[in-house]
């Protein structure tokens, strides 16, 4: 009674005819990853402490959703948890979101919050009433990750320059990894440090930091 | 499967199906046929219309006319009243009416017709005075259902139509569709002029309806060609569904299991009231306000969808009001009139049961449930609220 009766019909036809291909083609895609996302969400519950929230509500349908990030001092998330009240589709987002920020930078997982394709292209096929549950579950990331900026900001003590403000970024530090590791270009500094991961208003002055450097430091 | 969605469509019964097989192989011809084939067909027509005539308590059997479905019956009820009446333009119905009545409602708003929607109170009732207040002499057509399919509240269609005749010279239509064959009618004691049922509410197939027109009420046919149902609604009679139709009818009639199903949904709701913390019931808490198979119970701070998926999978279909579950976005009508917190509406479940159910189907229902629910809570963003409410229930 528990389970779903067997599909047996099909099932047999998968194993021979001339359809064998297009069957378990179909099954394959008949199974997305958003229903199994949806019965064993990954995630669910609450980062470590100190952690950085991000809330995402929509005002269509109500569904809310949180989710927290536990970020180590080299600017990596080693915990990602949510908690929603909202759609499956919703759910099986939030999942495949928080599954896919783990290890990254916070720069790297702003960049992938913002590209909701990403999201949806893992999915599956979602009926078109259901198009913006995966961009609330990258609104909450994004948010998240604002937090953590925010809380970098406003914790900034010291007289070093801060060149990217989205990340908490100091002159000094793009320096060490520029001279470390022979950086030659932004997006390279980018990769390293998380500097212009964000906003990418600070380009011009890591271009600046990366000719002085190139000029004659070293 | 334990199907435990009754009000959205019953599964056909055996012995109705047995009734309208003969119909659908060896027996045929056109009931408006002269030749005998016909006339074979054209009497099993009349005797289904006898056994319709009887379940509802009609006066006459020529009341009954067969249209398609529900929606149907209730669109002609109401557009031909319209029609037949164009400068009667006041409509009074409430805000909990099934889409048929209601979507009408809007449109013929939109379209230049006065509606005056009734208000329920928060545990989806009616007050009667609003009626008294709102009624006016040069009152078109008052609609008011039977029985609301969501939550199963059922409305004084008595009184109201005792208030309706003395104040008015309205026309009264009921929606009965999920109130037939759920509890007793009797058409010949209610100030009914207009009455629409459905089939597949009752173990008949889909594509069935039927509406009732009180003798002495006129109105213009809903579809114009041939003669068929004494002129008023042309198409060619769809013998087996009628024939369905009429063995459900009967079927109905001689049934009675309905205090077993009423336990059943007793116990269903009193255990999922009492175990689960956040469970809170979509109307009255006295039954005998209610359908006696209907429970609509909000799960608060968890989504509908995900509790009928969860649900689905253990093999228990159910219905949502949740905004997910809808092509709308919105959440449910009904439950939004009766003033339930958004919160709430969003995870409510309609439990709607039937003859085939049984003890034991409602035993693992209670056993599945309360894991899918606190399962839910536990992913809940709501987790202080949630809190609050299970130290309350402490």
């Amino acid at each position: 009674m528990s389970e779903f009766p067997d599909n047996v019909g099909v099932n047999q036809r998968a194993t021979f005819g001339p359809w064998h291909c297009f069957w378990n083609t179909c099954m394959q895609d008949n199974q997305p990853p958003l229903t199994e996302l949806f019965f064993n969400p990954k995630n669910v519950g609450e980062a470590r402490h100190p952690s950085f929230i991000g809330r995402a509500a929509s005002f269509q349908c109500g569904a809310t959703l949180r989710i927290s990030l536990h970020i180590n001092d080299s600017q990596r998330i080693v915990e990602a948890k949510f908690k929603a009240a909202g759609c499956s589709v919703l759910v099986a987002s939030t999942s495949l979101l928080t599954e896919q920020v783990l290890g990254k930078t916070t720069g790297e997982a702003a960049a992938l919050g913002q590209t909701v394709r990403l999201i949806e292209a893992q999915l599956g096929p979602v009926e078109t009433a259901r198009t913006d549950c995966p961009g609330l579950a990258c609104e909450a990331l994004v948010a998240a990750i604002r937090e953590y900026s925010d809380a970098i900001r406003d914790s900034w003590e010291g007289d070093q320059a801060l060149i990217c403000t989205c990340f908490g970024v100091s002159e000094r530090r793009i320096e060490q990894e520029i001279h470390e590791h022979h950086l030659t270009t932004v997006a390279e500094v980018t990769r390293a440090c998380n500097a212009g991961a964000g906003c990418r208003s600070c380009y011009p002055l890591i271009e600046d930091i990366l000719d002085d450097c190139q000029r004659g430091k070293w | 499967m334990i199907y435990l969605d009754n009000n959205a469509t019953t599964r056909v019964a055996p012995e109705v199906f047995e009734a309208m097989r003969p119909y659908l192989t060896e027996t045929y011809g056109n009931p408006s046929s002269a030749h005998s084939l016909g006339q074979r067909m054209k009497s099993a027509v009349e005797r289904a219309r006898e056994q319709v005539a009887e379940l509802i308590g009609a006066a006459e059997i020529s009341e009954i006319v067969f249209t398609s479905c529900g929606s149907e019956s209730d669109n002609w009820a109401i557009g031909g009243f319209l029609e037949q009446n164009p400068t009667r333009r006041h409509i009074i119905t409430t805000r909990v009416e099934h889409e048929a009545v209601r979507n009408l409602c809007t449109h013929l708003a939109e379209i230049g017709c006065e509606v005056t929607w009734l208000d329920v109170n928060e545990s989806g009732q009616l007050d009667l005075d609003d009626l008294r207040r709102v009624l006016r002499r040069e009152t078109g057509i008052v609609s008011v259902m039977l029985a609301n399919n969501e939550t199963g509240v059922l409305f004084p269609i008595e009184e109201v139509g005792k208030i309706v005749r003395q104040n008015s010279d309205a026309v009264f239509h009921v929606d009965g569709v999920q109130a037939v064959g759920k509890i007793p009618i009797n058409l010949k004691e209610l100030e009914v002029d207009l009455f629409a049922l459905s089939g597949h509410k009752l173990h008949a197939p889909q594509g069935i309806g039927a509406l009732y027109i009180r003798s002495g009420v006129k109105l213009p046919p809903f579809i114009i060609g041939g003669g068929q149902e004494q002129g008023r609604r042309a198409g060619t009679s769809a013998v087996p569904n009628i024939v369905a139709l009429g063995a459900a009818c009967e079927l109905a009639r001689n049934f009675d299991e309905h205090e077993r199903i009423e336990g059943l949904r007793d116990k269903l709701e009193d255990e999922i009231l009492e175990r689960i913390p956040n469970a809170r019931l979509n109307g009255p808490s006295d039954r005998n306000r209610r359908l006696p198979n209907t429970s609509n119970i909000s799960f608060e701070y968890v989504e509908g969808e995900n509790i009928l998926l969860h649900l689905d999978q253990a093999g228990i279909c159910v219905s949502t009001g949740s905004a997910c579950h809808s092509t709308t976005k919105e959440s449910s009508p009904t439950l939004r009139a009766m003033n339930v917190p958004y919160t709430a509406a969003q995870g409510s479940i309609r439990f709607s049961l039937g003859r085939y159910n049984t003890e034991q189907e409602i035993d693992y229902t209670l056993e599945v449930l309360p894991g899918i629910i606190s399962k839910l809570v536990e992913m809940s963003p709501y987790d202080k609220e949630l809190q609050a409410l299970s130290m309350r229930q402490r």
